[in-house]
């Protein structure tokens, strides 16, 4: 057999190999633990209170709450709009298309930041994009935006600015004056329609 | 570690440029080697006496997509990281005919220019200084041309994926097609032939 027919041979050959075996999409982790530390190290992943507020209340149409909190917490108490991926179950299929998208921005949220940042670690390595963390949990929140601390008088412009920021924001979410946690009336938790984003787009580079 | 080494920086930019020019480097020296820069050779393709052009470019497509679908199987590269060139319809068939009645009537493709110009042929360099006076003349209607330009904008779509085909497959037919061509390249070598060229 001359050269030109085993190439051309293997060529089919290796075509035929190719189209059977079934097309490999397992994707090895995303990230490495260098990666990882200068991710944390940057604190990109943080949303402070004030600017979660301002959207809740300007009803920012690509935020997304996720309260990963116990269902019976999350029924004792969320924020308004958010949905509960608890994080024991935060695998399961059923959540995927709230957390791994493109569209929307997911503010993690639980009474702290510990569970949060486990859960956004956790999507953080699995790749998906689009997920921050509710800077000091919801303690913080209740301190700051639903009670706030009126500024002493020597504070500066840019302190009472805030503190008047959060007074309305805390009238316009409920708060205000001593904070109940009773379930607001509404329990049912409206859950937003999920965008399917369609596959990423890859990186551009140059050809 | 997983490729694609260069968008993933597993190397880095400066790095990017330099593999870029040993490549580079190498692909002109072959394309030498193989006889590229006569021109003849290359517009041998279109009247058919010599097909090797289409042989070559034809097998170097299929052995670099079976290393891709291997690699990908393997898992040793993540295909949807790699940078595929966005797809304009109409301007890319415009442009296709420009560029094959350029091949036909100037016995190079830029690539083989070079290289002819390298061994010092003279129509190579004619050719490079076509290319300039296109390029130049493009540039300056650019203005005018912007809307087609820009028309019929497809972004990255993949043949296979459009056809609801695995890519595997899709490859697999892509290589009969090459057989079908590298056969009907040596028919036409029978069938026109000429002694010297």
């Amino acid at each position: 057999m001359s050269i030109k027919n085993v190439v051309m041979l293997g060529f089919f050959l290796f075509g035929l190999v190719i189209a059977m075996v079934p097309e490999n999409t397992t994707k090895p982790y995303k990230l490495t633990a260098e990666d990882m530390l200068v991710e944390v190290q940057s604190a990109a992943e943080m949303v402070n209170a004030d600017e979660v507020a301002h959207w809740i209340i300007s009803k920012d149409p690509t935020l997304q709450l996720v309260d990963v909190r116990t269902p019976d917490k999350f029924q004792k108490y969320h924020l308004e709009g958010a949905v509960n991926v608890p994080l024991s179950v935060i695998l399961s299929d059923e959540y995927r298309d709230i957390l791994d998208q493109g569209v929307k921005m997911n503010v993690l949220y639980s009474n702290g930041t510990m569970n949060s940042h486990q859960a956004w670690m956790i999507l953080r390595q699995l790749g998906f994009k689009n997920n921050y963390v509710l800077q000091g949990g919801l303690n913080y929140w209740f301190e700051t935006i639903m009670n706030p601390e009126a500024p002493s008088i020597y504070s500066s412009d840019e302190e009472f600015a805030r503190y008047d920021f959060r007074k309305a924001a805390s009238g316009a979410l409920g708060g205000g004056g001593a904070v109940t946690l009773t379930a607001p009336a509404k329990t049912e938790v409206d859950k937003p329609k999920i965008i399917r984003t369609k596959k990423k787009k890859a990186p551009a580079g140059g050809c | 570690m997983m490729g694609p080494l260069v968008p993933q920086e597993i190397i880095g930019a400066d790095w990017n440029l330099f593999i870029a020019f040993v490549v580079g480097i190498g692909f002109g020296f072959i394309l030498e080697q193989a006889g590229f820069s006569s021109s003849r050779k290359l517009a041998g393709v279109f009247y058919g006496y010599d097909t090797v052009v289409l042989k070559v470019f034809f097998g170097g497509a299929v052995t670099a997509m079976l290393g891709l679908l291997f690699f990908s199987l393997f898992g040793w590269i993540d295909l949807e990281l790699v940078y595929i060139n966005p797809t304009y319809l109409w301007p890319a068939i415009v442009g296709g005919i420009i560029m094959g009645v350029g091949f036909i009537a100037g016995g190079f493709c830029p690539g083989v220019s070079i290289s002819a110009i390298a061994i010092g042929k003279i129509d190579g360099i004619v050719f490079l200084a076509g290319i300039f006076i296109g390029i130049f003349g493009f540039a300056e209607a650019y203005p005018l041309l912007e809307d087609f330009y820009m028309s019929g904008d497809m972004g990255s779509p993949k043949l296979n994926e459009m056809l609801g085909l695995s890519g595997g497959f899709f490859g697999f037919l892509v290589i009969i097609a090459a057989l079908i061509m590298f056969w009907l390249g040596d028919l036409a070598e029978k069938k026109f032939p000429r002694k010297e060229y």
